[in-house]
């Protein structure tokens, strides 16, 4: 088998799907939008190409820059408040046990697995200002329940809490697995040496937990900027701008403005932000000693170049 | 050397699964692009036939493709497309129409697809810049012989938002007006009068909130009714002027016209006196209707083309036959008088450039434009105004409400024409319907709202 393996064209034919995949529907799209990023198409007819001019457009666009911080907020508030609730759900969840364990499992993870469009309506009913259930609460408890939800200032807020809420059950289903995989052994062992609950999850449990919170977080920052689907059903970018998204302003320019090739420019800058994201997250995770590793080495080929 | 047979076959078994991936995603590419290649391939099909280019010898079997912004094909104007194309079909057997149709937004997106890959013989268009211009400009769409429509009754000025350099390119299906939708009981049950004016309309908000009730349910989350609304008062100011200081405005990207200044101020005094839902910027369509049609808005500001509510029976009967109309009061020291509304003559349809089976293209659209089909159907199903005389087809038994609108329009001494957001580049609609929302509820202010919709058809 090994042998196997090692024969090219076997290695070849089990690569080859995937490198094909790659290249004709990422790296393609990825080109024709650099392409198109430099011409000033209107989806239609005929183009001319007008060099950095959709770039100097887009760093003096005002709802782009709305469009940008609204992104990073929602990432903040991914990274703050969705996955520290998240693993410590998880942490008690995994000490439940029993049957309470399996079903409290399955409602925070519900929201998951209901339809992007059902929620967007689920929440736009909830959020009403004239028969909204929050308002007709607020009203049941004496208040004036009146709130418009979705004000222009407030309305991001609203959004926030949609989509938090939303991608909570599956962060804390991965926070759940990779606690489930901790050996049992450390706890009891700890437990033995006198360590409360608290003690044990700083000092165990978040420690080996380090991988699984980088690959959450990570994928949580990139969820964050690719956000579109619930926005656009929920409030489309409105009032004003004020719930505008990166991913959602790239389709309202390319095909409702008919600025193709402004549109492609922002999915160009878009995708630079995102790497730069990951590979800024890849580092802020990497292990102090890792670091220390990597620069020995540097050194190291540095001085063998000398010599 | 079994070694190397297995890896042989390991690698031929990759291929194979491979190709048929392949194969299966070029079935599936194939299908969802159906549009335009099941469209090609029944052109070539028949262009031996159709040499002529004008219909088809007997028996030649011909597909077309018709794409429709109406996806809905059992009720309003969506069931009068199909009824139209359902006779076609009887009286041409070897014609065979394929209908796609979908909503608004997605239609406009997929059209869009469509024009760079191949488009469907017959599409749904819109007579209006921020729509039309693009797509004539990339040569889409096929010239038609504006001669041939002479004994078709349409509205005079009707075909002028689907003419370029004197080419038609298009023909309008509707005339449509903007419009106060109220419920005549809920007014008659609390005294409340049709306003006269502006300041009557909005001294009215301040009667119906005291009552607990919305005064007018209006769709802001789309930004357009908004825009439409905007057009209405600016026409209102300024009368048979409108056409002019709008295209002026756009021929110098500069909206700081008094009259649009107060235009916008005068929208702005609507949302701050609470005539709209608390939170009709977000709101969309289905739910603004929904506060009407449900009582708990006396108003809805709409198009004349929700007329069929009178007969939509899923409306409570009780609000449903209470539905009456008003235009947009008089403003105070506006120019128009009060027979001046606020119409123009929206969607309609044409035909593809490039479809191998135009002559048959033409002949369908010329079928459906015959005065006794679109107007007619339209009219007897209530789906509001057509764009062709439609005063042949009154049959005594049509609803108050369809009568009121046709009151209207007989009695109207000018028409607007297209609303403000329709008449720029598509960049313009897309960001003064985004805009407006944030200049009605105070978020900007007039003249910043100005200056961001002027400098976006720059």
């Amino acid at each position: 088998m090994k042998k196997l393996y090692s024969n090219k064209l076997v290695i070849l034919s089990l690569v080859l799907p995937g490198v094909l995949l790659f290249v004709f529907a990422i790296l393609a799209p990825i080109c024709l939008s650099v392409y198109y990023g430099f011409t000033d198409y209107s989806g239609m007819g005929s183009y001319q190409m007008i060099g950095f001019e959709n770039y100097r457009n887009l760093f003096t666009d005002k709802t782009f820059g709305i469009a940008l911080r609204n992104s990073l907020l929602l990432a903040v508030g991914f990274i703050c408040i969705q996955h520290p609730l998240a693993l410590i759900t998880a942490a008690v969840l995994d000490k439940l046990g029993g049957r309470g364990e399996n079903f409290f499992r399955c409602v925070y993870f519900i929201p998951n697995v209901i339809s992007v469009a059902v929620i967007a309506y689920l929440w736009k009913f909830i959020y009403n200002p004239d028969f909204g259930l929050l308002n007709n609460i607020l009203k049941a408890f004496g208040g004036r329940g009146d709130t418009n939800w979705f004000d222009s200032k407030t309305a991001i807020w609203a959004v926030l809490i949609v989509l938090i809420w939303h991608g909570f059950g599956w962060g804390m289903l991965i926070y759940y697995t990779g606690i489930k995989n901790i050996d049992p052994v450390l706890y009891e062992a700890a437990t033995i040496d006198g360590a409360n609950q608290i003690t044990t999850f700083l000092k165990i449990t978040l420690p080996l937990m380090k991988p699984v919170i980088q690959v959450n977080v990570t994928m949580a920052v990139i969820s964050a900027l690719k956000q579109m689907e619930t926005v656009y059903l929920l409030t489309n970018g409105g009032p004003g701008n004020s719930t505008q998204f990166t991913a959602n302003y790239l389709y309202q320019q390319a095909f409702k403005a008919f600025r193709y090739g402004y549109g492609n420019a922002i999915g160009v800058v878009f995708i630079i932000i995102c790497l730069a994201v990951t590979v800024g997250l890849n580092k802020v995770f990497e292990e102090p000693e890792e670091r220390k590793l990597k620069k020995r080495k540097r050194i190291r080929a540095k001085a063998k170049g000398v010599s | 050397m079994k070694r190397k047979m297995v890896s042989v076959m390991l690698a031929t078994a990759m291929l194979v699964t491979m190709l048929a991936g392949c194969g299966s995603g070029d079935g599936g590419a194939a299908g969802s692009a159906g549009g335009s290649t099941a469209g090609d391939a029944a052109g070539n099909g028949d262009t031996s036939g159709s040499t002529d280019g004008n219909g088809v010898s007997d028996g030649e079997q011909i597909t077309l493709k018709l794409f429709s912004n109406l996806p809905d094909r059992k009720n309003g104007q969506g069931l009068v497309e199909q009824t139209i194309i359902d006779e076609y079909m009887v009286e041409n057997p070897n014609v065979t129409i394929e209908v796609e149709a979908l909503d608004e937004e997605a239609y406009k997106t997929k059209f869009k697809a469509y024009s760079m890959y191949g488009m469907p013989d017959v599409v749904s268009i819109w007579g209006q810049p921020a729509f039309l211009d693009e797509v004539v400009a990339a040569n889409v769409l096929a010239e038609l012989n504006a001669e041939d429509y002479t004994d078709y009754k349409f509205v005079e000025g009707s075909l002028d938002g689907f003419t370029y350099d004197g080419k038609l390119y298009g023909l309008p299906r509707n005339t449509d007006i903007a419009v106060f939708y109220y419920n005549q009981k809920m007014f008659d049950d609390n005294g409340w009068t049709i306003p006269e004016t502006y300041d009557d309309l909005l001294a009215l908000a301040d009667e119906i909130n005291a009552v607990g009730i919305t005064p007018v349910a209006m769709d802001g989350g789309d930004g357009w009714p908004l825009a439409v609304y905007l057009s209405d008062l600016l026409y209102q100011i300024v009368g048979n002027d409108y056409a002019d200081i709008v295209s002026d405005a756009f021929a110098d990207s500069d909206f700081s016209a008094p009259e649009i200044t107060e235009a916008v101020e005068l929208l702005k005094q609507a949302a701050d006196a609470k005539l709209f839902q608390n939170g009709y910027d977000s709101q969309d369509y289905g739910t603004a209707m929904n506060l009407f049609t449900n009582g708990q808005a006396a108003m809805f500001y709409m198009g004349s083309w929700e007329t069929s509510m009178a007969t939509n029976e899923d409306i409570p009967e009780d609000i449903r036959e209470n539905i009456r109309v008003f235009t947009m009061p008089a403003v105070e020291g506006g120019k128009a008088a009060s027979t001046d509304i606020a119409a123009w003559n929206g969607g309609g349809y044409a035909v593809s450039a490039n479809s191998e089976v135009q002559g048959e293209a033409v002949k369908f659209l010329n079928y459906m434009y015959q005065p006794d089909k679109l107007s007619k159907y339209g009219w007897e199903n209530g789906v509001g105004l057509s764009a062709q005389d439609q005063g042949d087809y009154l049959t005594g038994s049509e609803t108050e409400l369809q009568k009121q609108i046709i009151d209207i329009l007989n009695a109207s001494t000018s028409l607007s024409g297209t609303p403000i957001n329709d008449c720029g580049p598509s960049t313009f609609k897309a960001t003064i319907e985004s805009a407006i929302q944030n200049v009605s509820n105070g978020t900007t202010t007039v003249d910043d709202f100005l200056s961001i919709i002027g400098t976006s058809c720059q």
